[in-house]
């Protein structure tokens, strides 16, 4: 786990070491932002090129005490500043600043804090700088709206410099890192010194005279103001507003901005800005271009994928409906219906086994040895009454019969005749004779008596003899 | 390098442009969308070509009328006085 640092932490530990690394530097640069708060204190920036410098300079380091009809004095010498740069310090004014450097916590800056400042150069010529300023304002050279575009990528480029120095070696060297290939005519002359604003003007009177350029560059390298003073004429001003070819200026370094570069159509901060301004880095195209051929690379292989995806797609789509696949899957289905049939069948068995067994245990429950032997005994019940039933019925009949020859032997004619009685039968007729008056005389009788018969002849017949004889 | 070149760079490039999110869109068939790719690439590699072959081609207008080539290096040499001042 790396050290976290509370903000107030970490700018101590800046500021200690920035406060311990510088405890005195001069610095040089050009005053911007100049600030005078009511306290007295100085508040104002100096920077070059690349870079800005915040600037405290404290009302007691300023020198001497202010008086009151302006100036300054120090208080111990009685020697009288007459014009302080404390109280005419202005933006644009190069200056060397004394001083320690030193963080300012609570916004977080750093900053030099200014014992010592002197001008660098004078002040003339920036007020006629003003002067001039002012003067093409109102005739309108500064306007927007007469400034022209520079062509997109143009071809054919008038410079106008110094043949030798660093101005043109910039642009050319930048230039040939940029853009897709040009032609760059230099147009020489001086740009320094009295002759430097006649020079420049004819150089570029006669780069419009040749009508070959798209484009006009103006450029001259870094330098002092007074160095950088003929880009600062009214002559020079006059040519770039009357050019008919649009203008670029690069004078000087970042900072310095000129009279010819209020009046450019485009202005550079610098020579190597210049062609930057007019050309696109070259690597940025091949870097376009590479990503142009990476993305075609990457589309064409996506599409490709894509493509294949779908094909992968179809295919597996294709071999599960092929003829294998389908045999297989029905075997499949097969096996598995046959697994269920054999399932079901055991099932049905069982089912048929259960109910077997329900209705043997019911026949079994109705029918079975315990219930036969309850039958078995019913039936020896029956039997046995029957027997007993048979048997009460022959003796009944045994004894009726015995009754009954009883009651014959009454009736046996026979019996009678053992008492006397005896048995006429009337031989004519064969039959028992009952009447006498059933026979005549001489009629034939058979009579029966107990012991033998008897033949007898009517001699006689008498009525009513007796009836029942 | 001349003007119809430059120009020609430009609709190169804008074309390539064009190529590049048409296949990006991914709805192009497969076959358009590799003759898309062959195009796009022949165009990558001739803009390719155009810029390795770019030069800044520098010459010096004589007080004269003269266009004689210059030689930056040499310049370079010349004189350093300016930087100087």
């Amino acid at each position: 786990m790396p050290h976290v640092f509370a903000v107030s932490e970490l700018t101590r530990a800046v500021k200690d070491v920035i406060e311990s690394e510088f405890p005195f530097v001069w610095v040089r640069g050009q005053v911007t932002n100049v600030s005078r708060p009511g306290s007295g204190h100085l508040y104002f920036s100096v920077r070059d090129v690349e870079a800005s410098l915040a600037v405290v300079w404290f009302r007691g380091a300023q020198g001497g005490k202010a008086l009151a009809g302006g100036g300054r004095y120090n208080p111990l010498t009685g020697e009288v500043y007459e014009n302080s740069l404390a109280d005419t310090l202005t933006d644009g004014m190069e200056v060397m600043v004394a001083g320690r450097l030193s963080v300012y916590a609570p916004r977080g800056v750093y900053q030099l804090v200014a014992e010592v400042v002197q001008a660098v150069g004078e002040g003339r010529l920036w007020l006629e700088f003003e002067a001039l300023k002012k003067d093409l304002a109102a005739k309108g050279y500064f306007d927007q709206a007469r400034k022209r575009p520079l062509p997109p990528h143009p071809a054919r480029v008038a410079v106008v410099t110094a043949p030798s120095g660093a101005a043109v070696r910039d642009f050319i060297r930048i230039g040939r890192e940029r853009g897709r290939g040009a032609e760059v005519r230099i147009y020489p002359t001086l740009v320094q010194g009295e002759a430097a604003p006649t020079g420049i003007v004819r150089a570029m009177l006669r780069a419009v005279a040749d009508d070959w350029a798209e484009v006009l560059v103006l450029i001259r390298g870094g330098g002092s103001l007074e160095d950088l003073w003929a880009f600062n004429t009214a002559e020079v001003a006059g040519a770039i507003f009357a050019s008919p070819l649009p203008v670029v200026t690069g004078v000087g370094h970042e900072v310095d901005v000129t009279i010819a570069d209020m009046v450019a159509d485009v202005r550079a901060a610098t020579p190597t800005h210049a062609a930057q301004v007019l050309w696109p880095e070259r690597a940025q195209l091949v870097q376009r271009l590479d990503d142009l051929e990476m993305g075609l690379r990457r589309s064409v292989a996506r599409l490709v994928a894509t493509r294949e995806r779908e094909l992968d797609g179809l295919a597996r789509g294709l071999a599960w409906l092929s003829p294998a696949r389908r045999l297989a899957r029905l075997e499949e289905a097969f096996a598995d219906g046959r697994r269920r049939m054999v399932r079901a069948g055991a099932v049905w068995l069982d089912g048929c086994a259960r109910r077997l067994a329900a209705a043997e245990e019911r026949l079994r429950r109705r029918f079975g040895p315990a219930n036969l032997d309850t039958r078995e005994a019913d039936l020896d019940r029956r039997e046995e009454f029957l027997k007993s039933s048979l048997k009460y019925f022959f003796v009944d009949r045994e004894r009726q019969l015995e009754l009954a020859a009883a009651r014959l032997d009454g009736l046996d004619p026979i019996g009678p005749l053992a008492r006397g009685y005896s048995l006429t039968t009337l031989v004519r007729t064969g039959k028992f004779l009952r009447r006498s008056a059933d026979t005549h005389a001489g009629d034939k009788l058979d009579i029966m008596v107990y012991a033998g018969r008897i033949a007898a002849t009517v001699t006689e017949t008498a009525p009513d003899g007796g009836e029942d004889a | 390098m001349t003007e119809k070149k430059e120009e020609s760079f430009e609709k190169s490039l804008e074309h390539l442009s064009r190529i590049a999110a048409r296949l990006e869109a991914g709805d192009v068939p497969l076959e358009k969308g590799v003759a898309l790719y062959k195009e796009g690439m022949a165009l990558v590699t001739a803009c390719r070509k155009r810029l390795e072959a770019a030069r800044l081609e520098i010459s010096l207008a004589g007080e004269d009328g003269a266009v004689e080539s210059f030689d930056a290096e040499a310049a370079d040499a010349a004189g350093e006085e300016e930087r100087d001042g």
